[in-house]
């Protein structure tokens, strides 16, 4: 039995926390795995500024960094931000996957020009960061935002009569204005709305979430991890002060 | 109970299909999973100019082109030169998985810079063409070859002892000297060799052929396939003139591969 981490990157209430879970019935898992959602401790209010990216790293480093010492066998971040992840992969031997990179690279398997479609403006930066780290730009047709204030708590809820719609129309046209070829969701946030686009776009659509626990499966049944080249260890983990910075925030 | 169908790039025999089909112990799948390997009816016996990757992008065509209409679930081409597979996700709707962009990709999500080990000096100019045309010369740290002949057929049998230690030697020297921070195998030729390397290096090491096992597996359980957008269907399928073709070169006196790829010398009396 196989048990995976899910870091959800803000802290949440149980019932929250499920609408986040839930997003595991969106793949087909294969047997003796088991994932866990576990929030961080404290997070920013929302990822819009170099301010919120900062501590949104240092919050997930401090929620995985001892998910191997555990007894976790690979840990999968949510957040298309990939906040966190080169940090927890440092620290880990684990597998450590975030969607990210990973929905960039798992598009141009499946065409050669991707869009990414977003809730709100304010999310363009996180992209751009990994576009632009993975030198991808001439791949990517575009971004389209559809100017509705994200909710990282209750996610879509109850606003899928006014969401979907408008992200089905945005997504239509990524594809017929610029030239997409594949579909990325913005965030693990936007995951209700994904068999719902899916069912009517004629390209694929990447839920990111759902990929990554299939990613993280993968990396396990392949045995294969990140590179200790590209993500050395440090010489003087301080774990201790990183979880001293947490341990009294929730009080 | 999905029905994956993978395609052998050359004509081999029962033999040699089991030698490629050894690959399916090399990762943990699906015990719902069921890969059929079959060889191509006919195609090039070597691999290192335009005339032989256009005739294995048409022989693998032609074996897969009916996949999905036999009841395939998805199909995936056991050759890192990707031969066949735009051509194939033009006419299937099923997922389409091979493993030289794949590999590449994938590296990408293990480290920033990969490698790729080539069996040898004249398959290196395919492998430059593919880095430019998938726009990931950027990315890749270097390509290097071991500098042996390959041997499509039984591939590295009898042969450990001598090739393994050099496919070691060059990959270190992508480590050290180029700054690989993963190393993609170059062929699916070579998977014999992937578990001894694996325990010797300090980098991950793609296995191509295993990777597009789970690769199917994966897009099967995200309920994705390659995008119509970048892969239009044909608006008038040849597929009769194609099935033709194959079967016609099928009745050919077949080359064994191994023996016109590889110089060797000639048997001791």
């Amino acid at each position: 039995m196989a048990k995976v981490l899910v870091i959800v990157p803000f802290p949440m209430s149980e019932e929250n926390r499920r609408a986040r879970e839930a997003q595991l019935e969106a793949v087909q898992l294969g047997p003796g795995l088991e994932f866990h959602f576990r929030p961080v401790r404290a997070a920013p209010a929302n990822y819009t500024s170099e301010h919120d990216s900062v501590l949104a790293d240092m919050s997930i480093l401090d929620a995985a960094k001892h998910a191997q010492a555990e007894g976790y066998d690979a840990v999968c971040i949510d957040t298309m931000s990939d906040s966190g992840l080169a940090a927890v992969r440092s620290l880990l031997d684990i597998p450590v996957i975030a969607p990210g990179r990973a929905s960039m690279l798992t598009a141009l398997m499946l065409g050669e020009r991707f869009s990414i479609l977003i809730m709100w403006d304010r999310w363009r930066h996180l992209y751009r960061k990994t576009i632009a780290e993975l030198d991808l730009g001439a791949r990517c047709a575009s971004i389209r935002s559809i100017g509705v204030t994200p909710d990282n708590q209750s996610l879509l809820a109850g606003k899928e009569d006014q969401v979907f719609p408008l992200l089905l129309a945005a997504a239509q046209r990524c594809i017929d204005e610029d030239g997409a070829e594949v579909i990325l969701l913005g965030s693990t946030t936007m995951h209700q709305a994904h068999a719902y686009l899916a069912a009517r776009l004629p390209v694929p659509v990447i839920n990111p979430g759902p990929l990554t626990y299939k990613l993280a499966e993968s990396a396990l049944a392949l045995g294969l991890r990140h590179s200790r080249k590209a993500f050395p260890k440090p010489l003087a983990p301080r774990t201790d002060l990183i979880d001293a910075m947490f341990a009294n925030l929730g009080r | 109970m999905p029905k994956i169908l993978v395609i052998v790039p050359f004509a081999l025999d029962e033999a040699g299909i089991a030698r490629r089909k050894a690959q399916l112990k090399a990762v943990r799948l699906d015990p719902q999973s069921e890969f059929h390997f079959r060889p191509v009816k006919a195609g090039p016996a070597s691999f290192m100019s335009p005339h032989d990757w256009t005739l294995m992008d048409l022989a693998i065509f032609e074996a897969g082109a009916e996949a999905q209409a036999e009841g395939f679930d998805a199909v995936c081409i056991d050759t890192m030169s990707d031969s066949g597979m735009a051509a194939l996700r033009s006419v299937l709707d099923i997922p389409v998985v091979s493993p030289g962009k794949a590999s590449m990709l994938f590296a990408l999500t293990l480290g920033s810079k990969f490698s790729v080990l080539a069996q040898w000096p004249p398959a290196l100019v395919r492998y430059k063409k593919a880095l430019a045309e998938y726009g990931l010369a950027q990315h890749c740290a270097s390509v290097r070859s071991f500098d042996v002949p390959p041997d499509f057929d039984s591939l590295m049998d009898g042969k450990q002892e001598a090739v393994f230690p050099k496919m070691l030697e060059v990959c270190m020297r992508c480590v050290e000297q180029d700054g690989a921070d993963v190393i993609c195998l170059g062929s699916t030729t070579m998977h014999q060799a992937a578990a001894w390397l694996a325990e010797r290096l300090p980098v991950p090491l793609v296995n191509p052929g295993p990777l597009t096992y789970k690769l199917v597996e994966s897009l099967l359980a995200l309920k994705l396939t390659h995008s119509r957008a970048c892969y239009p269907k044909p608006q008038v399928p040849k597929l009769p003139m194609l099935h033709a073709m194959l079967e016609a070169a099928a009745a050919v006196p077949a080359m064994r591969p191994s023996v016109t790829a590889v110089s060797k010398p000639p048997p001791e009396k």
